[in-house]
């Protein structure tokens, strides 16, 4: 027998785990593309119907490319000067595509390497013939048929709606660079961060900086959308003389990322991050005696951080509204089309639409946080406290109750941040408190989702994660009800419809009151539920 | 009130699987009970619907004279757990959780707390997601034996014990048993079971296959002998309960069954004997017979204490 060779290769296994990789997001994966794909299949039909004639191209063009609020929501418009229907197609849909394709890439690469070394089944993985890349290498594949097939559904879909080829594939293109430039992130990410939960929470961070960086300089001069990957997606100028060599640039990153994650995998333990854990402290605080405490407690960080960045972009979006009614007086079209809307004016059309951004952002904390109870029970820890006298409903009671909390304290914080922004940029501090109860309204409709997560958790705990669909149908009502042309039946479907669209629209309580009976109804079919079931 | 646990006839299943099969299992106030069974037998789903984690399908649970699904609540202030796999919370460190436990169950002990932490010898400073497997059992123990509950419901606590940590263990399981509190200890550690347990319950399959205290269990098996004796024996093989039996130039060796054994000696004493030696049968044989695929099923209750 021949010893084994000392340098056996570093990718020895990587086919096998990538069959693994894929058997088990087989059905996620296939969510994610055909959710995307068929919602820019969906756009594409309806765009190429509504901008048929030079007329409605040029009044489309008009309305969106001196407008900074919609710049920041959609990107710098490249090729409406002269407008084609890929130039406004590409407006409309490149900012959610690409964030869509982002955070699929994100939570598979995380899912994949630092929660495998969480939950301990990358020691077994480990510990067979397996070379020290292979893990990272199958995760990163995986990512990246995921990111082709999505993209090559996109391509086709838009060829097929008869938009050129060529801007086409230079899309789907796009759409593959940014999903590799945040599956890397999320590698280096999951290096640094001590816990799976931070290592997401961190790449997404990175997510929201790029998006910032590229409104700013899309509103700008553009020199700062040269430092986001979201503006190297849309700097590809996709229908509008394509700048191929784009494409190379989230290439060249994301080999310098995985590049990186490669030398910090040698400076770490497996399971550990970079940050090293402290000790922590002998005895439990006076507030960790109940289950609320505990929950209270285990929601912690999730709250602060969620509360963080929803500042961050809640601060941003408050500055830009100023810039919102400055355009209106040398845009006349504009001022029409902000007329047939309702009452108010431009600015408060723009906070109406901000809410619901963060609104549905914040809605991520509440389904998570309502999650956390499934979480518990899968990972065994719910064991330890319900052999303890506490009662069932006490102990998810706690959870929600810190859920409920939490989400007001997060959607709170964005709405202070926005408030604070636009009173600074504005410099009429009375706008504060306007802003913050448009975000605020927000909170029954985000408890309407948190209300799902838990009855689903409490009755059909083995679906829990599809409360998740209920928050992407929420936002994809919210974000292109319009351009994909929903009827109105589907639109009830999602809570935040529901909501008066403050300041733009007068306030009405009847429909927060409704919201919230929703939501406490919901949550009460949670509570039966599990008080009916079997923990396992 | 002199059973802590009474079970008949429960009945658990997922979906197809059958894990509790009419399990029986009576464990009286005061004892340390032995519950064993191979690998899948059924002791943790068992301990689950005792603890009302899960709902039995059937059959008849009592727990300290509550219902385990109706009582839950009630219940747990009188029993402490610890759970067979612990999972702590991550980002909370030992102290806390052992705090936090000992606060939900009504209060921490503070003095036999610290004893505890130093007999095992653990740091509570540090966080869970950083402990090993032992010492996340430690902390786990440390929360359910701090507190001065009647019963202790142990699911394998020491498979991540060191052999000195075994035996502080046991120091505990004795301390508590002269206390007079109930225990019911699942293990694989058979040395563990005979040192502390007053009875057993051995289970298979889901079902149970034996009850009884060692010595009667010990009774059960077969004894093997080798005698020397002055004439050829003759006509032991015809003899119930006797095994195996070899006869070589003056000596014969054979295995008994514990009941048969009076039988077989009276038997041997018609040719003489001269030398004699009997093996009782070791605890592992013991085990490996009601573990293994060749019980006979109605061996039940054979030797069930009154
Ligand atoms: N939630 C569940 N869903 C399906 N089957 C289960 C579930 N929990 C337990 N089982 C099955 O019930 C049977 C008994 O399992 P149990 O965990 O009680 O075994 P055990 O006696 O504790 O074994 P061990 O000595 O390995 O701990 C096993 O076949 C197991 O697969
Ligand atoms: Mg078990």
């Amino acid at each position: 027998m021949t010893a084994a060779p000392r340098h056996g290769s570093t990718l020895t296994g990587t086919a096998q785990l990538l069959r693994l990789v894929l058997r088990r997001d087989r059905v996620r994966m296939v969510i994610w593309v055909v959710a995307v794909v068929s919602l820019v299949a969906l756009s594409a039909a309806s765009v190429v119907g509504l901008y048929d004639t030079a007329e409605s191209l040029a009044s489309y063009a008009n309305l969106v490319r001196d407008n900074a609020a919609m710049i920041v929501q959609s990107g710098p418009g490249h090729g409406l000067d002269d407008p084609t229907v890929g130039a406004v197609l590409i407006n409309e849909m490149s900012i959610w595509s690409v964030i869509a394709v982002a955070l699929m890439s994100i939570f598979m690469v995380t899912r994949h390497t630092r929660t495998e070394e969480e939950t301990g089944r990358s020691e077994l993985v480990r510990a067979a013939p397996v070379g020290r890349h292979a893990a990272a290498t199958a995760a990163m594949t995986g990512v990246l048929i995921a990111n082709v097939a999505m993209a090559v559904g996109v391509t086709i879909s838009l060829i097929v709606f008869d938009l050129p080829v060529a801007g086409s594939i230079a899309f789907g293109g796009a759409l593959i660079g940014a999903g590799m430039m945040f599956a890397s992130v999320a590698l280096v990410a999951g290096q640094v961060a001590s816990s799976a939960r931070a290592a997401n929470g961190s790449a997404a961070a990175v997510l929201g900086v790029a998006f910032a960086l590229r409104a700013a300089g899309d509103v700008g001069d553009g020199r700062l959308s040269w430092l986001s990957p979201i503006g190297w997606a849309q700097a590809v100028r996709a229908y509008a003389d394509e700048r191929w060599w784009v494409l190379l640039l989230p290439v060249v990153a994301s080999i310098g990322l995985i590049v990186t994650a490669d030398s910090l995998t040698s400076r770490r333990d497996l399971g550990a991050g970079l940050i090293a854990q402290r000790p922590g402290p002998a005895h439990a605080g006076p507030r960790l005696s109940s289950a609320v405490g505990l929950a209270a407690r285990l929601h912690r960080g999730s709250i602060i951080g969620w509360s963080t960045g929803l500042a961050a972009v809640g601060f941003f979006y408050g500055v830009v509204a100023v810039e919102a009614e400055s355009l209106l007086t040398d845009n006349p079209e504009m001022a029409d089309f902000f007329a047939q809307l309702g009452e108010g004016t431009l600015t408060d059309a723009f906070v109406a639409t901000a809410a619901l951004m963060l609104g549905l952002v914040a809605s991520g904390y509440t389904v998570s946080a309502v999650l956390r109870l499934r979480g518990e029970e899968t990972d065994g820890r719910v064991e330890s406290v319900l052999s303890a006298p506490v009662a069932r409903r006490t102990w998810m009671g706690g959870h929600l109750l810190v859920a409920l909390v939490g989400s007001v304290l997060v959607i709170g914080a964005g709405g202070l941040a926005m408030g604070l922004g636009f009173a600074l940029a504005s410099g009429d501090a009375g706008e504060l408190l306007r802003v913050l109860g448009a975000t605020v309204t927000m909170v029954p409709a985000m408890l309407v989702l948190g209300g799902l997560a838990a009855a689903l958790f409490g009755v059909l705990p083995r679906w829990a994660l599809v409360a998740w669909a209920g928050l992407a149908v929420a936002a994809v009502v919210g974000l292109l009800a319009e351009l994909i042309g929903l009827p109105n039946w589907m639109r009830d479907i999602s809570p935040f419809t529901h909501l008066p669209a403050l300041p733009a629209a007068p306030f009405e309580v009847l429909p927060l009151v409704m919201l919230t009976a929703v939501a406490a109804a919901l949550a009460a079919i949670g509570l039966a539920g599990l008080q009916r079931r079997d923990l396992t | 009130m002199s059973q802590a646990i009474s079970i008949s006839n429960l009945v658990k299943t997922f979906g197809s699987t059958r894990a509790l099969d009419g399990l029986d299992l009576e464990v009286s106030t005061g004892e340390v009970h032995g519950f064993l069974g191979p690998n899948g037998a059924g002791k943790t789903v068992t301990i689950r619907i005792l603890l009302g984690l899960l709902r039995a399908d059937s059959g008849h649970a009592v727990l300290l004279d509550g219902d385990p699904w109706v009582d839950a609540v009630e219940l747990h202030r009188r029993l402490a757990y610890v759970p067979g796999d612990v999972n702590l919370w991550p980002n909370l460190s030992g102290g806390e959780v052992i705090d936090l436990l000992s606060r939900l169950r009504g209060g921490v002990d503070a003095a036999r707390r610290d004893e505890l932490i130093e007999r095992l010898v653990l740091d509570p400073r540090k966080k869970c997601r950083t402990y090993s497997k032992g010492n996340r059992q430690k902390v786990a123990l440390v929360a359910a034996l701090s507190s001065h509950v009647e019963l202790l419901v142990l699911d394998e606590p020491t498979s991540g014990l060191d052999p000195l940590m075994e035996s502080v263990f046991q120091e505990f399981i004795l301390e508590a048993k002269a206390e007079g509190r109930t225990v019911l200890l699942s293990s694989h550690i058979l040395a563990e079971v005979e040192k502390l347990c007053d009875r057993v319950t051995i289970i298979r399959q889901g079902r149970t296959v034996q009850r009884g205290t060692l010595a009667e269990l010990r009774h059960l098996t077969r004894t093997s002998i080798t005698a020397g004796t002055e004439r050829p024996v003759e006509g032991l093989d015809t003899l119930a309960g006797v095994h195996d039996v070899g006869v070589d130039d003056g000596h014969v060796s054979f295995d008994v069954d514990g009941a048969e054994l009076d039988g077989a000696v009276r038997h041997l004493t018609q040719f003489g004997i001269r030398s004699l030696v009997s093996q009782p049968p070791t605890l592992e044989e013991l085990f490996l017979r009601h573990y293994g695929d060749d019980v006979v099923v109605g061996d039940d209750d054979a030797v069930d204490a009154p």
